[in-house]
């Protein structure tokens, strides 16, 4: 009836208009290009699921507009979002100077903790490239950011940026970094975590604390 | 020889004597077929020294089998009990493991039976307790199916395989759960049953249990470690569990399985659910304590928030988006509504009748500190932390509005951009295919996870933004309504949600104006909210007569309980019982003894010495009432100058009771509305402008008295000025014989008529005739009539329809209408023109055909006799129609007064039936002077 998972991760995509975000998503969920993709209007979605380290992950995706007008609209989906693909197009310095205000805008609005992963997407542009790869490694850095660069046309690393990001949020719920019973976490369990998570319910909690000593 | 003789006689006469003595034969006849016969009766009343003398002697075969199912006398002791026969009969060697046709032994009916004296002789003979009947049934199934434990205690030693298998892979284990049969589960969980033991479909004990309902039962399985397991169709315990509507089952998996939970939640998306169940469910979770409440309702407004921002993703399924919130919106606020339970009864399971009393009294006291809450801040919940995940959506519908204003903004500021015309036509087509999108219920598969229907392509560069998103904003909105209304007292209306509506008016004024449906499908809150009502008010009234009709009934039984409900069985007090000389009197007296309530549920009535009842009582009923309404006798009512129509008698005061009728008479007609029965009256339109609260006007004064309305129009349509009629803002009346000066507004006696007020004057003379001469009556007769229909409610019509709705469709005789016709200014009835509209008039449908005598009458009616009788302004005016030159565009028009169609000469019948029809929906009432 219901699809089984054992956890849910709400994640978002961000990033300048433009630079290839509904692309990026349909690439992932439908595995190929996405031809004459139109500005979003506000917020789209998506989801799938992912195997990640043995674990059945339910990834839900809002993928949101890059135009200005639509702003507001897309930072009242930020909450509560557990990891997010920062988009900009290496092909576009504008984009990539936009960075510092979405990122500001994520770890404001979404949850401090959330995970977020650069994206230098339109990698197959090579020959108009305006950003290169190592200074947006060392922006990446500085910023404690995952990176790769990434090619919704030819689905070069797309794969890669979601799940990295969803590897990231699970390793750090089994160190206790993260816990998925706290409101806003952007996790939830699902019904497959039933065979597998058969602790009872006290043990996390336990663990949370032994990490805050 | 003779000895021997005597000897045979002696031994017959004994037998004889023995025989009669007993009353039975004595001696077992020789066949087997006749023997057992003879002997089952005996056997069933263990009766077991007369089958023993039987068969001492006989030859009699013990193991015969007989009748249909082909059972031994051994079968027949055990299933009856007939403990000693059945040992009689074990030790003449009967065989313990014979088996009847159905495959059963007589330990399998024994054990049917809880014959547990037989059970234990059986086993002593070596009775084998393993042996499958033709389905697959053990003994102990049998003991399980049936709960007795003691017994399967006994028996269960005996058992090799205590998970024997029937013919659908069901253990005894199973059917014990299934009927809840506790003690013989634990009892067979003892005897070392598997406890996760899945029958051929997958089935598990405790889904056995679950699909039942068997909360003890699931609990036992549960704390003794039974697993959590799907069957092979993936359907769960927990399905079950909710399909059932066993809230009591599914927290007792709750308890045990905490994520469950979650599980619970998200199939409030699941469409095949049934919502009555699901809420069930989640009521009586929420009323196990007050954190079981506060965890239901957070996480309720989690997925109602992810749900309504998947409904503002315009890839995603509008119609399943937009159900799946409202669903779970409605269980949110079903369970927000409940409180939380009280806090010393978390333990109780709420079975006690004491606990709905106390929530009561604490419910009140949290909506009493909510609405402090909110009079205080304005616009917040402080109080309610669970509120705080649809604050995430509220938020976004809100930026979403207020996005929506902008764009209106920038589409206003410049219109003539260069991608306007452009643009308007991409609109244009978007609006078109949004309302496919609406109403053609895509039925996309709902595998949403691997498929993300991008369809903005097709979108013209997002310009249209407000006619794909309205009718998701709409439903969202709508969401908002009903969280925002279920904090408040029943019946009042949110600020929060009145500031909300105020603050995006413009936008929300725009949704409706682009797709009115929005009102019919979303916007239910304006019924609830005349203040807000109002302001769509103009919308509304431009919806199709039918729609208002359905929304009209749709929320006038809302409240009703059992409004689905039509044959209830009737109340014999509740039996109007009405006098048929004095049909008027008694009926008042009865309907003032029932309650509005009972009146609303249904009524039923039987004239006095008569046997009928039924609808067709209370049809005649409400006939004949109305006609006694308006009997001149009571001089409550008085025709109008057309004759057909009556309003309010001025003069009606002398009769003394005169208001308390009146209140009566709006009774009657208030109840004949609700319950759809149509009386026999047909009022001024005035009046009907009256039970609307709409406004009268000049014209309608022609319904009391023509001449006088001829006036007034002369006075509007001619200057006035140079004309010295010093008319001031008075008129003379008779006051009982003295002539008195009644000014029309305070210091009215000095005030002129010029050119200037004289359309205020009209209006002021035209109340005081209409309205104030008769404003006592209105109100009583208002009084009445909102007893059972909400003044709001009413609204939603206009007078032409009300007489629609109280006084029913009048059937309309076409023929009749055409040969009562004339014709002027150059059409005769050859004319190809005058063909096609009759053509066209016979083509409509009886309602379109009383828009049309609406339109050029203004009454829905014909008169008695037909179109011959057909009264005008003044005296008998026929039907006519005049021809017009014909210039594009252009549409009928009518002067009603001297019923006069003015029909183009349309180049086409296509052209005159299409402009017919514009005009009869646009324009069949509201008058402009032509």
């Amino acid at each position: 009836m219901s699809e089984t998972y054992d956890f849910l991760f709400k994640f978002l995509v961000i990033g300048s208009a433009g630079t290839g975000k509904s692309c990026l998503l349909h690439q992932f969920i439908e595995n190929k290009f996405k031809q004459d993709s139109n500005h979003t209007i506000g917020v789209e979605f998506g989801s799938r699921v992912v195997n990640v380290g043995g674990k059945t992950v339910k990834l839900q995706i809002w993928d949101t507009a890059g135009q200005e007008r639509f702003r507001s609209v897309t930072r009242s989906y930020y909450r509560g979002a557990a990891g997010a693909l920062l988009v900009y197009d290496i092909t576009s310095r504008e984009t990539y100077n936009a960075l510092t205000n979405w990122l500001t805008d994520a770890r404001t609005l979404a949850s401090p903790n959330i995970v977020i992963i650069l994206c230098g997407n339109k990698k197959d542009l090579d020959a108009d490239r305006e950003v290169t790869f190592l200074e947006a490694s060392r922006f990446a850095q500085e910023n404690e950011l995952m990176f790769l660069e990434t090619s919704a046309l030819t689905g070069e690393n797309v794969e890669e940026g979601f799940l990295k990001c969803a590897r990231i949020i699970l390793n750090k719920i089994d160190s206790g970094e993260l816990d998925p019973e706290r409101m806003g976490s952007g996790i939830q369990y699902g019904d497959a975590s039933l065979r597998q998570l058969r602790q009872p319910r006290g043990n996390t909690t336990q663990n949370k604390q032994q990490c805050n000593c | 020889m003779m000895e021997r003789a005597m000897e045979q006689l002696n031994v017959h006469l004994s037998r004889l004597t023995r025989s009669l003595r007993r009353a039975r034969t004595v001696e077992l006849p020789e066949d087997n077929e006749t023997a057992v016969y003879t002997l089952m009766p005996m056997v069933m009343a263990d009766q077991h020294r007369s089958v023993s003398e039987l068969l001492l002697n006989s030859k009699f075969d013990v193991n015969y089998a007989f009748g249909r199912v082909k059972r031994s006398l051994l079968h027949i002791a055990a299933n009856c009990g007939s403990v000693e026969c059945l040992v009689l009969l074990l030790k003449r060697g009967a065989n313990p493991n014979y088996q009847d046709i159905s495959g059963c032994t007589p330990l399998h009916l024994a054990a049917r039976n809880g014959q547990k004296k037989c059970m234990g002789k059986l086993l002593e003979y070596n009775a084998d307790v393993n042996i499958c009947n033709n389905e697959g049934l053990t003994a102990i199934h049998w003991l399980a199916v049936n709960g007795r434990t003691e017994l399967l205690h006994d028996l269960v030693q005996h058992v090799t395989n205590v998970d024997v298998e029937d013919a659908m892979g069901q253990t005894a284990l199973h059917v014990a759960c299934q009927n809840g049969h506790k003690t013989t589960v634990l009892c067979l969980l003892d005897s070392g049953a598997d406890i996760n033991r899945p029958n051929v479909s997958g089935a598990t004990p405790l889904y056995f249990a679950c699909s039942h309902g068997q909360r003890d039962t699931a609990q036992i399985l549960l704390s003794r470690g039974a697993k959590y397991i799907a069957d092979k169709n993936g359907i769960t315990p927990l399905d079950l569990c909710v399909q059932g509507g066993y809230g009591e089952t599914c927290e007792i998996l709750i308890q045990h399985h905490g994520r469950l939970f979650q599980t619970l939640i998200q199939m409030t998306q699941n469409d095949d659910i049934k919502e009555n169940m699901l809420r069930q469910v989640m009521e009586h979770v929420s009323q196990q304590s007050d954190s079981h409440y506060q965890r239901i309702l957070t996480s309720l407004a989690e997925v109602a928030t992810t749900n309504g921002h998947k409904l503002l993703s315009l890839s995603s399924s509008y119609e399943a988006q937009m159900k799946s919130l409202l669903r779970i919106v409605r269980i949110f606020c079903h369970v927000f509504r409940l409180g939380p339970s009280s806090p010393n009864n978390g333990n109780d399971m709420g079975y006690n009748g004491n606990k709905t009393p106390r929530s009561q009294v604490f419910k009140m006291c949290v909506r009493q500190m909510d609405v402090e809450t909110i009079q205080k801040d304005g616009c917040s919940w402080t109080g309610s932390p669970f509120l705080d995940p649809l604050e995430l959506l509220w938020h976004s519908l809100d930026e979403w509005l207020v996005l929506i204003s902008t764009e209106l903004d920038r589409n206003r500021k410049n219109p003539s951009s260069s991608s306007t015309s452009s643009s308007e036509i991409a609109s244009l087509l978007l609006k078109q295919r949004e309302v496919d999108h609406s109403g053609s219920t895509p039925k996309l598969p709902s595998s949403l996870d691997r498929q993300i229907v991008m369809e903005t392509e097709a979108y013209a560069d997002g310009e249209d933004v407000i006619s794909m998103t309205a009718s998701r904003l709409s439903a969202v909105i709508q969401a908002f309504y009903m969280c925002c209304s279920c904090q408040m007292p029943q019946g009042m209306t949110s600020p929060r949600f009145i500031e909300f509506v105020c603050k995006h008016d413009e936008v929300l004024k725009c949704f409706v104006t682009r797709n009115p449906k929005i009102i019919f499908n979303h916007f239910h809150f304006l019924l609830e909210c005349p203040e807000l009502m109002s302001r769509f008010m103009h919308i509304i009234k431009g919806q199709p007569f039918k729609d208002r009709c359905e929304w009209f009934y749709e929320h006038l039984l809302a409240g009703q309980p059992d409004s689905d409900m039509v044959h209830r069985p009737v109340n014999e007090n509740d039996i109007l019982l009405i006098h048929r000389d004095s049909i008027f009197r008694s009926s008042c007296e009865m309907v003032s003894k029932s309650t509005n309530e009972k009146l609303k549920q249904g009524i039923a009535v039987r004239f006095h010495g008569e046997e009928g009842m039924g609808q067709g009582v209370v049809r005649e009923w409400f006939d004949i009432l109305s006609n006694e309404i308006i009997n001149p006798d009571y001089a409550l009512f008085t025709q109008s100058a057309d004759g057909t129509t009556f309003q309010p008698n001025s003069n009606s005061s002398v009769n003394p009771d005169h208001l308390n009728y009146f209140q009566f008479a709006g009774q009657i007609l208030g109840l004949a509305l609700y319950h759809r029965q149509l009386v026999n009256i047909y009022f001024t339109r005035s009046f009907y402008k009256h039970i609307l609260g709409i406004p009268v006007n000049y014209q309608d004064v022609s319904s009391i008295d023509p001449e006088y309305a001829k006036n007034l129009q002369w006075i509007l349509d001619n200057d006035i000025s140079d004309l010295g009629l010093e008319l001031t803002f008075s008129v003379e009346t008779d006051v009982f014989g003295a002539m008195e000066e009644v000014p029309l507004k305070p210091g009215g006696i000095s005030i002129l008529v010029t050119q200037d007020n004289k359309a205020e004057y009209v209006q002021l003379v035209t109340e005081l005739r209409m309205t104030r001469a008769i404003q006592p009556q209105i109100n009583a007769f208002l009084q009445g009539f909102h007893t059972f229909i909400p003044p709001s409610l009413i609204q939603l019509f206009d007078e032409y329809e009300l007489e629609l709705l109280l006084s029913g469709m009048p059937e309309i005789d076409v023929q009749d209408w055409c040969r009562n016709t004339e014709y002027t200014s150059g059409y005769d009835p050859q004319e190809p023109v005058i063909q096609w509209f009759w053509q066209v008039v016979r083509s409509l449908t009886q309602e379109e055909r009383v828009l049309a005598l609406q339109f050029v009458t203004g009454s829905s009616r014909v008169p008695h006799g037909g179109f011959a009788y057909l009264m005008g302004g003044s005296g008998l005016q026929k039907f006519t129609i005049a021809a017009v030159p014909y210039t594009s565009n252009l549409l009928p028009t009518s002067s009603t007064c001297i019923n006069m169609l003015k029909l183009p000469e349309y180049p086409s019948q296509e052209v005159l039936r299409d402009r017919l029809l514009v005009a009869l929906h646009c324009g069949s009432y509201g008058y402009t002077m032509a």
